[in-house]
């Protein structure tokens, strides 16, 4: 995409952000960053440690004030902290604050409560995350996961319409880690706009509609990961051929006329074992891009 | 979408979790109950009674017979409670005072025993034991003595324990028996003497160490509540839990309010149940009581928001705790001890409190008798509620 996708974004945000900053003392964390986020769209921030993505969910949720700039939740200005918008809002914390004596069934009801939701679906909550059978267990003797995929759950106790999650699959295995995805996917699309931060590149590329990359502080690209990698990346292919007893490689870049010729000799070669194109990888564009890797 | 909830209902469900979270916290649910259960069991055990007969030891050579047998007569027509015991010697007078001998008198008829504890000697039957605190040791031939202006020298001998003033009033009656002996009359008309006691009369009727216990209890309850709520709510900020609550239409008013709410039930509760168990409770004084109660569970509510937002773990929170409330009980203290608190007590926000606590239950007192201490103290719960809400608000932001 999807031009579409931005075009709505810009054109009925349920996100507004326009050029804000935040400082922690002297650290200027956040430096006048500004995007929009569509109604469905899901747009993953992705920077390493300390590049600001946490502070400005915090921004966004109302747990920090920004110095300057402006946001705007669902056309109501964050500053106004009214408690309309954040009925509308779900948080997915990276620290996983979960009230450790009271069961996960207990942890959904009282936040439902603070929602004004008498009736909330907490068995089906619990279900989607895969905590059904231990709905009456006190959250102290949840695994990390447990209490993680707990944390998604709470997110969405309220079917918000804003959805910030802050590194949700931090500490999940795979299988769970691609069921909460899935469980995101799916609150998408029942039309909430997802701001999700991660430095987990594969899933930011899955998940995302659109990819804003953070570094100290500013925002120094934003688009979809097909776009970015068609701006940023190289594309090639890389050829494999039996020689001898091993086997050697060949990259060819496909952008420039003097490749063709080369890889249909190779085609035509009986030691062609495998041809597969090369893609960039949204890791390799944030360094490109930065000149620091995600996990910094 | 849901209906916008109401601020009150935020609030309930705070309260309602919070209570959720004490009922699941074996150690303070442990804490409170034994804290509970302690004082209540300390207050029933520490005597009633107020022992108000000074007994007087003395010893003679024999020649003073009369005297004692009218000083004997006067001690028996006397309300004050002066008892004479007379010994064989000075050396066993000497030992019953310093507890090496002990003095026996048996319940009915004037039998008595001196028991010699290390010698083996056996308790006796159908005895009370008698204290003797101070005792006079008259020289053999002290009347004949005195009465020729031979100088002599009479021992005046008295547990540690015993008031300088009491033990000046021995040298006193001493010195009167010498004259009465000598018959030398002070050259002055003796004036006529009235007593007026000011406040109520309680000769007779003292008000007993368990009486004076109550104030004390109450603070320790509230201090065993100030532990609780503090580390609850550091609970709330160390994990951030505060933060998911902020999250959701809850403001931290309403967090703020909750935790007032659910410290001053809490402390309000405990207090009330361990009060009604040591009998504090009246017809007449339920209401000042209740008053009283309230003032203090508040109080002690304001120093646990901000133990509360300053406390980084279990040990932590226990030291400021104490830190806090430790100066608090001095009050309660001085109650129990004797003679009069210093200036610097009186400046300590639950010596009022204490104060009205003493009045109301041990002297059968009304609020309204004490309505200086009731503006000071209100005065101080306001200040320290603003200062502990001030502080957690501070923290809580912070995060």
């Amino acid at each position: 995409m999807t031009e579409s996708i931005a075009t709505a974004a810009a054109a009925t945000a349920a996100i507004e952000v326009d050029g804000i900053t935040y400082s922690y003392g002297d650290l200027q964390a956040v430096k006048g960053i500004s995007f929009q986020v569509a109604p469905g769209e899901i747009l993953g921030f992705l920077g390493p440690n300390g590049a600001g993505k946490s502070t400005t969910i915090k921004v966004l949720t109302g747990q920090l004030s920004p110095k300057s700039g402006s946001a705007r939740i669902l056309g109501l200005d964050i500053a106004r902290d009214d408690p309309e918008t954040q009925a509308q809002i779900g948080v997915c914390f990276e620290e996983k604050n979960l009230y450790l004596n009271m069961s996960g069934e207990e942890n959904l009801r009282f936040y439902a409560s603070l929602f004004g939701i008498k009736d909330a679906d907490v068995a089906g909550a619990l279900s989607r995350v895969g905590l059904a059978d231990r709905a009456k267990d006190r959250v102290r003797t949840y695994s990390k996961g447990m209490r993680q995929r707990m944390m998604i759950s709470r997110s969405f106790i309220n079917k918000p319409k804003i959805l910030f999650l802050d590194e949700p699959t931090d500490g999940l295995d795979p299988v769970s880690s691609a069921g909460i995805r899935s469980t995101i996917k799916e609150e998408a699309d029942r039309g909430a706009a997802v701001l999700l931060t991660t430095h987990d590149m594969f899933e930011a590329d899955e998940l995302s509609d659109r990819v804003a990359f953070l570094n100290d502080g500013k925002i120094v690209a934003l688009d979809t990961p097909e776009n970015l990698k068609l701006k940023y990346g190289t594309r090639a292919v890389k050829v494999r051929l039996r020689d001898g007893d091993g086997v050697r490689e060949e990259v060819l870049p496909l952008d420039g006329g003097e490749s063709s010729a080369r890889l249909a000799e190779l085609a035509a070669s009986p030691e062609l074992l495998t041809i597969h194109t090369e893609e960039a990888t949204l890791a390799d564009i944030f360094i490109q891009l930065t000149g620091r890797g995600l996990e910094g | 979408m849901s209906r916008p909830v109401s601020r009150a209902a935020i609030v309930s469900a705070i309260v309602k979790k919070d209570f959720v979270e004490f009922s699941r916290d074996k150690l303070y649910i442990f804490l409170s109950l034994l804290g509970m259960i302690f004082f209540v069991l300390i207050f029933w055990f520490v005597p009633d009674t107020v022992d108000e007969t000074i007994t007087l030891g003395m010893t003679h050579g024999g020649d003073l017979g009369a005297l004692v047998a009218q000083f004997e007569a006067g001690a028996e027509g006397s309300a004050e409670g002066l008892a004479l015991e007379v010994f064989d010697s000075p050396e066993q007078m000497q030992g019953v005072i310093d507890g090496s001998l002990e003095l026996w008198r048996a319940d009915e008829g004037d039998a008595r025993v001196i028991r010699d504890k290390e010698a083996g000697d056996d308790k006796p039957k159908d005895s009370h034991r008698v204290g003797v605190q101070i005792g006079i040791a008259f020289p053999e031939g002290f009347l004949i003595d005195t009465a020729t202006g031979t100088r002599t020298t009479v021992k005046v001998y008295a547990d540690a324990a015993v008031p300088p003033e009491i033990q000046t009033a021995m040298k006193s009656f001493v010195r009167e028996i010498a004259y009465g002996i000598t018959d030398n009359v002070l050259p002055v008309t003796e004036p006529a003497q009235e007593n007026i006691i000011l406040g109520e009369d309680r000769a007779g009727d003292q008000v007993s160490i368990r009486e004076k216990m109550r104030p004390m209890i109450s603070i320790m309850i509230l201090m065993v509540e100030v532990f609780s709520l503090a580390s609850l709510i550091s609970g709330e900020v160390l994990n951030r839990t505060v933060v998911a609550v902020l999250a959701t239409p809850a403001k931290i008013g309403d967090f703020l309010a909750a935790k007032t709410i659910y410290g001053t039930v809490l402390a309000l509760a405990q207090a009330f149940i361990v009060l009604l168990a040591i009998g504090a409770f009246t017809a007449e004084n339920w209401f000042a009581l209740l008053v009283i109660l309230v003032i203090a569970s508040v109080m002690f509510t304001g120093i646990a928001m901000a133990v509360g937002a300053a406390g980084k773990d279990f040990m932590g929170t226990l030291f400021y705790a104490m830190a806090f409330v430790l100066p608090l009980m001095i009050p309660a203290f001085a109650l129990l001890l004797p003679g009069t608190a210093s200036a610097w007590v009186r400046v300590l926000p639950t010596y009022g409190l204490i104060q009205m606590l003493n009045g109301v239950t041990a002297y059968g007192r009304g609020i309204d008798e004490y309505l200086p201490q009731l503006g000071i103290s209100v005065a101080w719960l306001v200040a320290i509620y603003v200062a502990g809400l001030f502080t957690l608000k501070r923290k809580v932001e912070s995060l």
